[in-house]
């Protein structure tokens, strides 16, 4: 490992001014799962300082406020899987969490990371853009709010500026009047990373009439993204398989639309449209039990 | 680059060290303190063969900075025994023929031993996802998952712990 100046904030304005003096060399540290591998690579972008957010103990835990959960950036995944409240109000983000790595990665990395890094599989961004969060970042010029679904440019680059700390992330919690699952395909169950995946919030009428449908696949899209086109197909007709794969197939067929055709279309195409018909089907399924 | 002062409780035994930032807590355990039982595998949080206890939860420790362990405690399976008196979880791993070739063992007692800390009648299932960030490339992963559901059988049972270990002695 290349040698590096070592900074531990102990509060986020402390961490907040480091960064703005330490400039563009500086990278903040968390759970370490990515940076780590990262500082370890051969590569001319080494930072030149690291800034250790992880003491900074306002930057933890889940709250609630009202109708809406605020995770702290530094909550780590099996932090998030343990949690009550969001086993009651985002159950969707719980499967995800729990789906991260492995136990020692999810004993370490953080929520707030997972987003930061950007990687187009990272787990918590398709639950946590169906829950519409919004992601407050601060610097030393103060705090901003952005919707997550303007927050990311491309895969591992985002709209936060080099001086910004992710602080936390907030959405309203999920009515129980409303089911919500996620489905990941990976190579192998425990370390893998996502090959496609597929959050999915369902409002299911007193008919069996869907209301209201969000679908956000995750590792399809060049960056993640609601499928409004997918959604349209379910709104307004009653539950049946059929229409379940009538919205993955126009998944596929928008997700064909941005990216092209390419190697891995072959498999994505058909993958995609079995995911969300599967995710479909969890939340009834869900939905039947209860 | 600043050398930084560090307070870690190792294996039950506070240390005060003055380290270099750029080292990886398994840096830190396998070359400046000598606990080489800690095994440096990929390197990427992928193996596990690396597994300690940070505030007794199972970590990669090449996944942790040495500076961030300031304040906290670790076990390493060093710490499991104490003088020839093997841990229950130990003996059972000896019971089952749980050893292959040894790389992945002391990462698979230390993700084990975080679940039986936290679980004292862990599922099948429960053992499987706990050593889920293990591999064993014997792929002798049938004897360590016995292994670690039989013992929380042996908990409470140290009699037999005390004979397997009189036995080897």
């Amino acid at each position: 490992m290349k040698p590096f100046d070592y900074f531990s904030p102990k509060t986020l304005n402390e961490a907040c001014s480091l960064l703005r003096n330490s400039g563009e060399g500086a990278r903040i540290l968390a759970g370490g799962t990515d940076v780590l591998v990262e500082l370890r690579k051969p590569s001319a972008h080494l930072p030149k300082s690291i800034i250790d957010i992880s003491r900074i103990a306002a930057l933890k835990g889940i709250t609630e406020s009202g109708d809406s959960i605020i995770i702290g950036a530094l909550t780590t995944h099996d932090e998030v899987h343990r949690s009550e409240l969001i086993a009651k109000y985002a159950p969707l983000l719980r499967s995800a969490v729990s789906m991260i790595g492995s136990p020692q990665i999810r004993n370490r990395g953080t929520i707030g990371g997972n987003i930061m890094n950007a990687a187009a599989c990272a787990d918590t961004v398709p639950p946590l853009m169906t829950l519409n969060a919004r992601l407050k970042l601060n610097s030393s010029l103060g705090e901003r709010e952005i919707a997550l679904t303007d927050f990311f440019v491309k895969p591992y680059v985002t709209i936060a500026h080099p001086d910004e700390i992710l602080s936390e992330i907030h959405f309203h919690k999920l009515s129980l009047a409303l089911r919500s699952s996620f489905v990941k395909l990976g190579r192998r169950n425990a370390l893998s990373i996502a090959r496609l995946s597929v959050a999915v919030v369902l409002k299911v009428g007193g008919k069996g009439i869907i209301e209201e449908a969000r679908i956000v696949p995750g590792a399809a899209f060049p960056i993640w993204q609601r499928v409004r086109e997918a959604e349209v197909v379910l709104v307004g007709q009653k539950l049946s398989r059929d229409i379940f794969v009538e919205a993955g197939k126009k998944v596929s067929e928008i997700m064909i639309s941005y990216t092209g055709r390419r190697w891995s279309t072959e498999y994505k195409e058909p993958v995609i449209a079995v995911l969300v018909r599967r995710a479909l089907e969890q939340c009834i399924d869900k939905e039947k039990k209860a | 680059m600043k050398t930084i002062a560090i307070k870690v409780t190792i294996n039950k035994k506070q240390q005060q060290l003055v380290i270099k930032p750029n080292l990886t807590l398994l840096d830190l355990l396998r070359e400046e303190l000598g606990l080489t039982g800690t095994k440096c595998g990929c390197e990427i949080g992928e193996c596990g063969a690396c597994t300690v206890l940070l505030n007794g939860q199972a970590v990669n420790s090449c996944l942790v900075l040495a500076p961030q362990v300031d304040g906290q405690e670790i076990v390493t399976v060093e710490g499991l025994a104490v003088g020839n008196l093997l841990t229950p979880l130990q003996d059972s791993f000896l019971d089952h023929d749980a050893v292959h070739c040894g790389f992945c063992t002391p990462g698979m007692l230390m993700s084990a031993q975080g679940l039986l800390d936290h679980s004292l009648d862990p599922t099948e299932s429960d053992v499987r996802t706990a050593i889920s960030g293990n591999l064993c490339r014997c792929s002798g992963y049938q004897q360590i998952v016995d292994a670690i559901k039989d013992t929380k059988v042996s908990v409470n049972d140290t009699n037999k712990a005390r004979i397997h270990t009189e036995k080897r002695t």
